[in-house]
């Protein structure tokens, strides 16, 4: 019984690595001066959704920013201020949640 | 055990048939749903990294199906894990390190430990003022029959010394840019306890990809947080390891804060054991009943304590009656729960409900809010129409 869970579930695992990533899919952030950057800087480790859920103060998404730089974000110190404003102004803490996608269901339950 | 021959056939196999999955995977337009293999239902909150959310009306099973069961992941899941070669090794405070393999791990005695998880970030949404984070609501959660051997025996192998205070986990998971590596340590106590485990089952078979195969660490009653996933190295320390996800990561203040508060990390303790907590599966937000009568149901879990009782409220708070308490039940398990409720007439409601524990700890009406959004644990509510 192990062998064969154990060779179904390196196989699962095996054929999820050849499927393509999801990157392309991902929702395209806001339209803007920064729009770009902040798409090239923030999804070379993940991807806009994570982004685009968030509903955070100035200060909140300031922490955010110097975090991520920290991280190794590639954010050119003339843009932080400006990655500050763009992040900020989209995705302030008033604005209605995000809808997330969901995954099918296989079969009807 | 697999022979290199078979596994090498099998890779072949899968690649071949890999051409034919591919289409399986995608997103189509607007809301459509997503298909990715081996998952059913779920709320995508990121899929890179993959974070994967339960919807609340799967909260309807004492055992969540892995398909339905929450995905959290804070790096890119490794891309290659060979059962063949993989190894575990145990170090630092012990009298003889090791390197355990597979199929050594798995000739070891088993113990089944049925464990509800759940992730220390869910219901993180809810916290106002709004926190940064993966914006998880109700679904971070799930009950499984987790197995594998005890991690106290593969310690007592090592023999751990008696400076060994702490126990530290590394999994496999590949680190992104300068993001400081996914490290956790949990106190030797916990990690002597017989329920804690090196976990390489779910459900009664062996773990999937997103859940850590093939081998997990498995803390019962704590955030899932403290169960690492792929894991390769265990390491007896002197004291709790000093890296990120131990300090700052996963703190909470040692008294409460006002909301928006920064939290003084000196004055702050890790995260460990979940708190008490119940949440509605039925009926939905926003649901019209064309009747009266009206089945409300959920799950209520309390980490490393017992559930003792569910309430439930359908005038705002004002008066609770008790929720009938299934009959399923084991230490780390959630208690599902279910009430009949007669609305006295057609109108809006809000059903509120909340659960007490054996330590005396009840739901509060207003979680605890923390710069992180950690441990939420409000009264659940869903607002509901009855027409008739």
């Amino acid at each position: 019984m192990w062998k064969r869970s154990a060779l179904i579930a390196s196989l699962s695992l095996i054929t999820l690595c050849w499927l393509p990533r999801l990157r392309a899919q991902s929702p395209e952030l806001p339209t803007g001066p920064l729009q770009a950057k902040v798409t090239t800087a923030c999804t070379e480790c993940h991807e806009s959704r994570i982004i685009v859920q968030q509903r955070l103060s100035k200060g909140a998404w300031t922490k955010e920013v110097d975090k991520m730089i920290k991280w190794g974000a590639v954010v050119d110190p003339a843009d932080r201020e400006g990655f500050i404003e763009y992040l900020s102004v989209n995705f302030p803490p008033d604005k209605a949640p995000e809808q997330m996608p969901r995954v099918a269901l296989a079969k009807k339950r | 055990m697999i022979s290199r021959r078979d596994f090498v056939k099998a890779i072949s196999g899968m690649v071949a048939a890999a051409g034919a999955v591919h289409p399986l995977l995608s997103w189509a337009a607007g809301d459509s749903p997503v298909v990715i293999p081996g998952e059913e239902g779920m709320i995508v909150r990121s899929a890179r990294f993959f974070d994967l959310e339960m919807p609340p009306e799967f909260l309807d099973s004492w055992i969540t199906p892995v398909p339905h069961f929450f995905v959290r992941n804070h790096m890119h899941e490794p891309s290659t894990l060979d059962p063949e070669t993989w190894q575990l090794t145990v170090s630092g405070e012990v009298e003889k390190p090791l390197t355990l393999t597979f199929a050594e791990l798995v000739r070891m005695e088993p113990h089944t430990v049925t464990n509800t998880l759940e992730c220390a970030g869910n219901g993180r949404a809810f916290h106002h003022p709004h926190v940064p984070g993966v914006q998880w609501q109700k679904g971070a959660v799930g009950t499984a029959r987790f197995s594998g051997p005890r991690l106290r025996d593969v310690l007592q192998r090592a023999g751990v010394k008696s400076t060994g205070k702490h126990v530290m986990f590394r999994g496999l998971d590949e680190v992104p840019g300068k993001v400081p590596p996914f490290i956790r340590s949990i106190p030797i106590e916990k990690a002597s306890d017989e329920d804690t485990l090196i976990a390489m089952r779910m459900n009664g078979e062996a773990l999937t990809k997103h859940h850590g195969f093939p081998a997990r660490a498995l803390v019962p009653g704590w955030i899932g947080a403290a169960s690492c996933k792929w894991l390769s190295e265990i390491k007896v320390l002197d004291k709790e390891f000093d890296g990120n996800f131990m300090k700052p990561g996963y703190r909470m203040p040692n008294h409460p804060l006002k909301p928006g508060d920064p939290l003084n990390l000196d004055d702050s303790h890790a995260v460990t054991g979940l708190n008490v907590k119940s949440a509605i599966a039925a009926p939905e937000e926003n649901w019209t009943s064309r009747s009266r009568s009206v089945q409300i149901h959920g799950a209520a879990w309390a980490g490393e304590a017992d559930i003792v009782k569910v309430e439930i409220s359908t005038d705002a708070g004002a008066t609770w009656q008790a929720a009938q308490l299934g009959r399923e039940h084991s230490k780390y398990a959630w208690r599902l729960w279910n009430y009949h409720w007669k609305a006295p007439k057609a109108g809006e409601y809000t059903i509120l409900s909340r659960a007490t524990d054996s330590q005396g700890r009840t739901q509060p009406e207003t979680a605890e809010w923390n710069p992180s959004g950690y441990l939420y644990n409000a009264y659940d509510q869903v607002k509901i129409h009855v027409e008739a």
